[in-house]
Formats: C-alpha cells, structure tokens, sequence
C-alpha cells in the first residue's frame, strides 16, 4: 500500500518533469514572483515600513495571481489527461486502489507546487547579501509564511485535482479548477463588507488575510485546521468521483 | 480460471452485455469473437476489475472481480483496447514503473524485465521513448506490461488492431507462445486470428453468447461441411445428370470454367464425403478430373451465419 503510493508518486513527478509544461510554468512563475520582488525592493529602498520585505512579498498582487493562475496549470493534467490517453484503465486495473491513486496525484502536485517556491527561499538570503546595512531576517515569520502558501496551495490544488477528474479535457480542466479556486478566493473578500455574522463566517475563507497573518508570524491552528480538513474532504470527493465510474 | 455467470452490464439504458454465462479453464487460449459492439470489451473490462456489473458474478481463479478487486487484478494481466501507454518515458522505465505498482518485489524487477523484453523481442528498443515507437513496438510494449507480473490470467483486447500482417504475425506466434504458460482471453474480429491461436471460440453478439465450441466443432457445425468441389472436362448435361445421380448428393451447381472444364459444386450432407464417388462416376465416364476437394467452411463462414442469422454464402470465391 505504502510501497504503491511511494511508486505512485515517483509517477505522477515524473510526468511533471518530462513535459514542457513544467519548465514553462516553473520559469514563468519566476519571473513573476522576481518581478514583484524587484518592484517592491525599489519601493521600499530608503523608506521605513511596518513590514518587512519579506513579510510584504507574501502580500502582492502578484503572489496572488501565481497563486490563482498557476495552480489549475498544475493540477488540469492529472486525471484528464489519463482519462483521454486511456491510461486509467491500465492504471486503475494494476493492483492499487482508487483512493491511493487519488493521494499520490495530490502529493505529486504538491511536491511540484513545493519545488516552485523553493527558489523564492533565496530572495531573503539575496535581500541580505546586498544590503548596505544588512538586518538580520527573521527566519520565523519567513517559514511561517511558506507554511502558509503550502496550507493554501494544498486547499487550491485539491480543488483543481477535483476538476481534473470531472473531464478528459485539459483546458476545461483547467477552467472548471481556476473558478472553483476564484470562486473561494474572492468569497473572501466578503469578509470585509456586510454583518458582523457574514464577515465572521467568510472570514474562514479569506486566504488573502490568511497568509498576510501567517506572513507576520501570527500562526493561527483554526486557519491551520480549516485548510486541512477543506482539502481531505475535497480529496474525499474526488476520490468518489473517480469511482463513480463504477455505478454510472 | 475464469467463471462468468449471468453477467449483465447496463450503461445509460443500453444493454450492452446481456446475461453471458462461460467458463475459461487453465491453459486455454480462448478466442472472444464478435462484431463491434458485441460487448467484447465491456465483458474484458468488468473482469479486469475497471468496472462492476450490473448483475451477475465473475470470479477469476476464484475470487470474485467486484468484491476481491484486488486480489484478481494481481492475477490478471490485462492489455486494454487501443493499448494506451506513457508516451513521454521510456520502454525500460515504463516496465520498472509498472512492474512495481504490481507487486514485483524490487530484488526480482530487473531480471523480470529483462525477461519480458526478450520475450516480446523488445531488446533493440529497451532504452527508446514509447511515444517515438512504431505501432508494432507499442503493441508489444503493452504487451510486456501485461505479462510483467507473470500473472496467471491474460485477458487481452485486440491486441492486433492496426497493426501491418507481419505484425500481426508475429504477435500472435507470440501469443501462442505465451498460451504454454498462461491462460489467455483474447478478443478480436479478425477470424484467421482465432482460427490459428486459439483452442476455444466464444462467439458473442448484441451482448449474448451465440456459440462456444473449438474452431474445429463451430466449423463443422455449419450446413454444408460436406460440400465438394471437382473440375471435370465431359459433357456438360451428362456431367450434371451423373452427379445429381450419385447417392448422397442433393444438389449439383455446374459453371464452365477455363480450358473445356466444368467446375461442379456438389453439396452433400455434413460428415459425408462423396469424393470418391465423383471421381468413380469420372473413371466410369473416362472424364478427365483436375481437381476434386473439400470446400472448407472458415470460421468466418459460422461468424456471417451466427451473426447475422442468414445462411452463409456457399460459394467460397477463391479458397
């Protein structure tokens, strides 16, 4: 079982990693994330903030539109392109279950998702090395807004893994998943107009606040729990959706 | 090895498969013959375990493919229609990746591999990208990844599809090759295919079984297994009188054929041979006979006659 998933994944990062698509995407959203970077370093040269660089950097439009945008990239091919190539069959007739099919695509995009950001780590390190005078980075506040991008990321990539497994077409994969992720997205934002009781409960989907708050090291479990529990049972879904070839 | 019974598959209010019953015992290498959209594949595909039935049960080596998915799929090796493959890796890659997500313990995956690539004559193209292959290839790729497991069962679905007749050749030597060590399920609608490979026919239309029997019985089975062919030079009227006289003969087609010859069509009852006969009524009339045969019925004679339930053609052009 543990042994099927480890293969599984070492699949599903493969395929990542033998398709062009991978390497556009990884090095477009680069040179997003180096453009927002460089801007806000040229911004904030000589003035004095509240925020950090790096605290800053989780909060732009850009981070945002990486988010939105690149995540349905990532996720369109998982079960649609299996689907259309007729691989699922061979795949779902080898001796795994459903259920660590649906897993190992999951961790496979987040591993992908994972090794996209990494290069971003070195922005803190290159923040310091050019300095004139450098302060010392915070290295808390830093790790707990990549664990923030992860909690997010794992809620975004779930939701496009949904959408994948709807269809065997790529590019209504990949729409039906960047709606779903705009549709939760923007219910956030609701959180700041309305009652008291609307602004309460959207307030659990506001990830622009969220990862803000994780970026200022404020680590908060409800936000931690919510988008665990979220992606579990989106995974639960899909996971349904994949056997439902079974009783349609 | 496999035990179907009052298997039904209903999609979307189509019956595709409609109450088959069969069995498939170990060493066998059994033929599934049926027009498209018989429900050769669906009947492949519920006892690969991709999909459940609508009712029914079917058990391979004794496990139930619905309940005991698992267990089956670990027995089975299964080549599905159109043979889908990863394009993007490699052959030796695919093998090691398949191969471990079907128990192969690591220790046994290369040699195991190494195994299927001879058998399948894959050796020159080991290291080649699947997708840069040629159709031949790729069908031999899937079928290494069925056999890669060593799995009891094989249950394959046109394997021979578009492939070019030395292709098809040399697939279904291995095949027969491979019916020596395995039980084999194997779906087609090319006739000689089954004729040659299998020691069973299973013939299935609009999703029932229209007849199961050796290539050989399913032959004979059909009117006309006692037709005889003779070219005779004589006189055409006495030729015709002298053979409708002969008994066991019920009918006579005379048509002249080239250099004065008759060519004489002589339909006699199944498991009768009047050949004798013809060619003492010949020696008796000092007619000169160039040829006296037996019209062999082709399985797809019994494949026209049980599938569109019309009466075969008896005249076989050119056989």
């Amino acid at each position: 079982m543990c042994c099927n998933l480890f293969t599984l994944w070492r699949r599903e990062l493969a395929a990542y990693f033998l398709s062009p698509i991978a390497y556009l995407v990884l090095l477009s959203f680069l040179v997003l994330n180096a453009v927002s970077f460089l801007l806000m370093v040229n911004f904030m040269d000589g003035r004095t903030t509240d925020a950090s660089v790096m605290q800053s950097f989780f909060n732009t439009f850009f981070y945002w539109v990486a988010m939105l945008f690149v995540v349905p990239v990532i996720t369109m091919k998982l079960f649609a392109e299996e689907k259309r190539m007729g691989t699922l069959e061979t795949l779902m007739t080898a001796p795994v279950s459903d259920a660590s099919v649906v897993r190992s695509k999951f961790l496979g995009a987040i591993t992908f998702f994972a090794v996209m950001w990494l290069p971003t780590v070195a922005y803190a390190w290159i923040l310091n090395y050019f300095a004139k005078d450098a302060t010392p980075i915070d290295w808390g506040p830093v790790c707990a807004a990549y664990g923030g991008t992860l909690l997010v990321g794992l809620l975004y990539i779930s939701l496009g893994l949904m959408a994948s497994s709807f269809t065997h077409n790529q590019i209504v994969a990949a729409i039906v998943g960047f709606v779903l992720i705009a549709v939760i997205f923007f219910l956030g934002f609701l959180s700041r107009i309305g009652p008291p009781w609307v602004q309460a409960f959207f307030g659990y989907l506001a990830s622009v606040e969220h990862v803000s708050d994780f970026a200022r090291g404020q680590i908060d479990l409800r936000r931690v729990l919510f988008y665990i529990s979220a992606t579990a049972f989106i995974l639960f879904v899909t996971q349904k959706i994949v056997e439902s070839r079974k009783w349609r | 090895m496999i035990e179907v019974q009052d298997l039904t598959k209903r999609y979307a209010g189509v019956t595709a498969v409609d109450g088959v019953s069969f069995t498939v015992n170990r060493g066998e290498i059994c033929g599934f013959l049926g027009p498209n959209g018989a429900g050769k594949s669906t009947t492949m595909k519920i006892l690969s375990g991709f999909m459940p039935a609508t009712s029914g049960e079917a058990k391979v080596a004794g496990h139930d493919v619905f309940t005991e998915s698992e267990e089956v799929r670990k027995r089975i090796g299964y080549m599905p229609e159109n043979n889908p493959l990863y394009p993007d890796m490699r052959v030796t890659e695919y093998l090691g990746y398949r191969a471990a997500l079907k128990g192969v313990p690591r220790t046994k995956r290369k040699a195991r591999i190494d195994e299927v690539l001879q058998l399948c004559g894959l050796g020159d193209v080991s290291r080649r990208i699947i997708g840069q292959l040629s159709k031949g290839y790729k069908q031999r790729v899937g079928l290494a990844d069925s056999l890669v497991h060593d799995p009891d069962l094989l249950i394959l679905d046109e394997p021979t599809i578009g492939l070019d007749p030395n292709q098809i050749r040399q697939v279904r030597h291995l095949i027969k090759d491979l019916g020596k060590r395995h039980t084999i399920l194997i779906s087609t609608h090319i006739l000689p295919e089954v004729e040659m490979t299998c020691n069973r026919v299973i013939i299935i239309n609009k999703g029932k079984i229209v007849a199961s029997d050796t290539p050989e019985n399913l032959t004979k089975m059909l009117e006309g297994g006692g037709t005889v062919r003779a070219e005779i030079r004589g006189d055409r009227p006495s030729v015709e009188r002298a053979l409708r006289g002969l008994p066991g003969v019920k009918d006579v087609a005379i048509e002249p054929a080239n250099d004065d010859f008759l060519r004489a069509t002589i339909y006699a009852p199944p498991r009768s041979d009047v050949r004798v006969r013809v060619f003492e009524a010949a020696a008796a009339n000092r007619w000169t006979l160039r040829e006296l045969s037996r019209v062999r019925q082709t399985l797809e004679d019994v494949f026209a006659f049980i599938t569109m339930k019309e009466a075969p053609v008896k005249e076989e052009e050119g056989k």
